[in-house]
């Protein structure tokens, strides 16, 4: 038994993390989550394309590296809270890969080499976290509906439409795609709502599609669980490290006992997530009949152990903590859209059940 | 990173099972709720469970073969405990001898000691006890006043120890005892036979309504020169090293042994239909996903020690994870049973599947005893976060 990475993905971390800590800092998050309208560092994503990060979840004959390079590089991309559509991008390009025709592959190589953006459209109901009915329609070579709380939709260049007759390839036109962004309390995330009535084919019967995107929510909960992982780690990080610097009553408040219990508390989750993410990561690898119920469980505990963790660092930094120039308020952000999202806490817990080997069916 | 059982170790779980198919008839719940079985006969229940395990070479399995061991690895440890409490196996009356005195015997004892405690306490011919709590000193340990004074080569030990699990029925204590005013190295370890005038040991009732712990008085009693573990003054050092090895062998154990329970809840459930209600699946889904992340971490600890890392401070975070957890598990499952829940063992009604009065009770010890969750706090503080020492 060994719970250490291998070499090659060790190596792999150890890149990603030098390359962000370059070219994202914290202060590059602020700057996109203030200034920017795509909501992300369009040079960076070229540079992640170039460097093959898109296609992490190919086969390895297509350039991929694997469950457990995805996650560990998903965890570092949450450790500096990287705004943008990562996670969504792989996810894309996966589904991608697995539908017919060159229109699709075509898609598939432009979305890989980080040259075009393409995302998953599923969810018409903002009432419910979860995808579920669907009410939109291919037919006679054009998509009827409207999906809601697609990620980064009104910055994509093609969307992957879930439709009743099978996943469709919407490629951004000038007429028929009304996109209306979403705002939402994470200020580095692009959330829209896009209308459609607009030619597109195709490229998944509703059999395939189905496989595919139940692939590509297992794979989004183990990489969302992934990002949670990296922002709770970190955040941790910055509470030990404030609390051991701000003194109050003559000495470091990180030195009274009732913040070393809530941080010990903290730590806890941080750990624990890391186990059961990697453990998941590893199943999807070499154990897949456990794999779906394992990423289940990492779900459902990544969410609220995060949002947890990032709102105690909230609190270690008293009044500060409270200000947009401080950094925690970024972490919680994202933890809380990452918990909402990429299946539900509630969804993940009782999948969970449903799938474990003795209590499901 | 790999979390697969070599084909070995597959085969020793294998053989494990066909064995607990064969030796284990009843569960310690059934037994429990035999009203055949008073306490006294479920002690020799657990000696003769005992007999059997060590015949079967399932006793002290980290231990080198010449003192009765297998000198197997943690990972073999870590399926023969996951096994035997997720089968609720009894309980082996020198729990507490094999995880403690044993390592600290085997480390620190001498060949002469080895050679006379080893054999019976894995035989369970002799039953031992832990001295190391008094009434003034739990979790600050160090702080602990019971006496040992020369007396020619041998040792008169004056004091109180409590907590004595398994105290009223064993035959020998090992007692930490101050030998000097050093607040650690004043410290010595003993072995004392409990059989003898200046030793009186009592029951102590617990919110259990058992008696399974003692107090013990000493007021003269006699330890002989050579019963001395160790150095004069190494007791403290020997006492942390081995409590040490307690905290890493839950690894797999305690999963395993509230998925058995969780088993139990959830047929319970089912059986009255009441399992479809959302309200009541949602929360035992969530019990479902903690208990998971636990073993998660129990695997990554068990990786961990197969791949030669010494377990460190992390162990606190399984420490205060298990024991809490266990109270959230049998809070809910009383609460989802309804009044049923509450009924004991031996009650008309009671669930056959799990004892959840007893468990419900016993629960709030784990958070206590072996390190209290504020201690494993603490710990995780200063030593994984380097957080500030207060001035």
């Amino acid at each position: 038994m060994q719970f250490d990475l291998d070499e090659d993905r060790e190596l792999l971390r150890q890149s990603t993390r030098e390359l962000l800590q370059k070219e994202a800092p914290l202060a590059e998050t602020r700057a996109v989550m203030e200034e920017t309208p795509e909501g992300y560092a369009k040079g960076l994503f070229a540079q992640l394309g170039e460097l093959g990060y898109p296609s992490l979840l190919l086969s390895e004959a297509e350039g991929g590296m694997g469950a457990l390079a995805f996650a560990a590089t998903l965890a570092e991309m949450g450790r500096v809270a990287l705004p943008g559509p990562f996670l969504d991008l792989c996810l894309a390009v996966r589904v991608l890969a697995g539908c017919q025709g060159d229109v699709a592959a075509r898609w598939r190589d432009r979305a890989a080499a980080g040259e075009a953006l393409v995302v998953l459209a599923r969810s018409e109901d903002a009432n419910e976290a979860d995808p579920g009915a669907v009410e939109a329609r291919c037919s006679d070579g054009c998509v009827k509906g409207t999906k809601t709380f697609v990620p980064f939709g009104a910055q994509a260049d093609a969307l992957l439409v879930e439709t009743r007759d099978g996943l469709a390839l919407v490629v951004r036109p000038g007429e028929g795609w009304h996109a209306t962004a979403l705002p939402t309390l994470d200020h580095a995330q692009r959330f829209a709502e896009i209308a459609l009535d607009t030619p597109a084919g195709l490229v998944a019967q509703s059999s395939r599609a189905t496989e595919l995107l139940a692939d590509a929510e297992r794979l989004g909960s183990l990489g969302a669980a992934a990002l949670l992982l990296g922002l709770m780690e970190r955040s941790l990080e910055l509470a030990v490290e404030y609390t051991g610097e701000r003194e109050a009553f003559g000495v470091p408040i990180g030195s009274f006992q009732a913040l070393q219990h809530r941080c010990a508390d903290m730590l806890l989750q941080v750990e624990s997530t890391r186990s059961v993410v990697f453990r998941a990561a590893w199943a999807e690898e070499a154990d897949p009949a456990e794999a779906a119920y394992l990423v289940s469980v990492a779900k459902a505990w990544a969410g609220p152990a995060a949002r947890e963790v990032c709102g105690q660092t909230i609190q270690l930094f008293g009044g500060v903590g409270f200000t947009w120039e401080y950094d925690p308020h970024i972490f919680l952000k994202r933890a809380k859209t990452l918990e909402t999202f990429y299946g539900s806490t509630r969804s993940a817990e009782l999948a969970a059940f449903d799938r474990h080997a003795r209590f499901g069916g | 990173m790999d979390l697969r059982f070599t084909e070995e170790q597959l085969k020793f779980r294998d053989e494990l099972r066909a064995w607990l198919d064969a030796n284990l008839p009843r569960t310690y719940t059934e037994e429990v709720r035999d009203p055949a079985n008073d306490a006294d006969a479920l002690v020799e229940l657990r000696r003769r469970w005992q007999k059997k395990l060590h015949e079967a070479g399932y006793l002290g399995m980290g231990w080198p073969p010449e003192w009765g061991g297998r000198g197997a690895t943690a990972v073999e440890d870590g399926i023969l405990q996951a096994e035997l409490y997720y089968r609720d196996a009894p309980l082996v009356p020198n729990f507490l001898g094999i995880s403690l005195l044993g390592p600290a015997l085997i480390h620190h004892g001498s060949e002469e000691q080895r050679r006379r405690f080893i054999p019976p306490m894995l035989s369970c011919d002799e039953i031992w006890c832990q001295g190391f709590s008094e009434p003034g000193s739990g979790s600050d340990l160090a702080s602990l006043r019971t006496r040992a004074e020369p007396d020619g080569s041998d040792w008169r030990i004056t004091g109180q120890k409590v907590w004595t699990t398994f105290g009223p029925w064993a035959d020998w204590i090992f007692v930490l005892a101050r030998t000097g005013d050093d607040r650690y190295g004043g410290i010595s370890f003993f072995l004392v036979p409990l059989d003898q005038p200046g030793v009186d040991m009592r029951g102590l009732k617990q919110i259990t309504g058992e008696s399974e712990f003692g107090e013990v008085f000493f007021d003269d009693a006699l330890a002989q020169g050579e019963h001395l573990v160790g150095k004069l003054g190494e007791g403290w050092r020997i006492a942390m090293t081995v409590l040490g090895y307690e905290r890493g062998g839950a690894a797999l154990a305690k999963p395993a042994e509230y998925d058995a329970q969780l088993e139990g809840l959830v047929a319970a459930l089912r059986e009255t239909g009441r399992l479809e209600r959302p309200e009541l699946r949602e929360k035992v889904a969530r019990l479902v996903v903690e208990n998971e992340v636990m073993r998660s971490n129990g695997l990554r600890t068990l990786a961990n020690l197969a791949a030669g890392k010494a377990p460190g401070p992390e162990s606190s975070i399984e420490k205060i994870f298990w024991s809490e957890y266990h109270q959230r598990l049998t809070d809910a499952a009383v609460e989802l049973l309804g009044p049923r829940g509450q009924l004991t063992a031996r009650s008309p009604g009671a669930r056959p599947e799990v004892d959840w009065a007893y468990q419900y009770l016993w629960s709030r010890a784990g958070s206590i005893y072996s390190g209290s969750s504020e201690i494993q706090r603490n710990i995780i503080a200063k030593r994984v976060l380097r957080m500030p020492t207060a001035r």
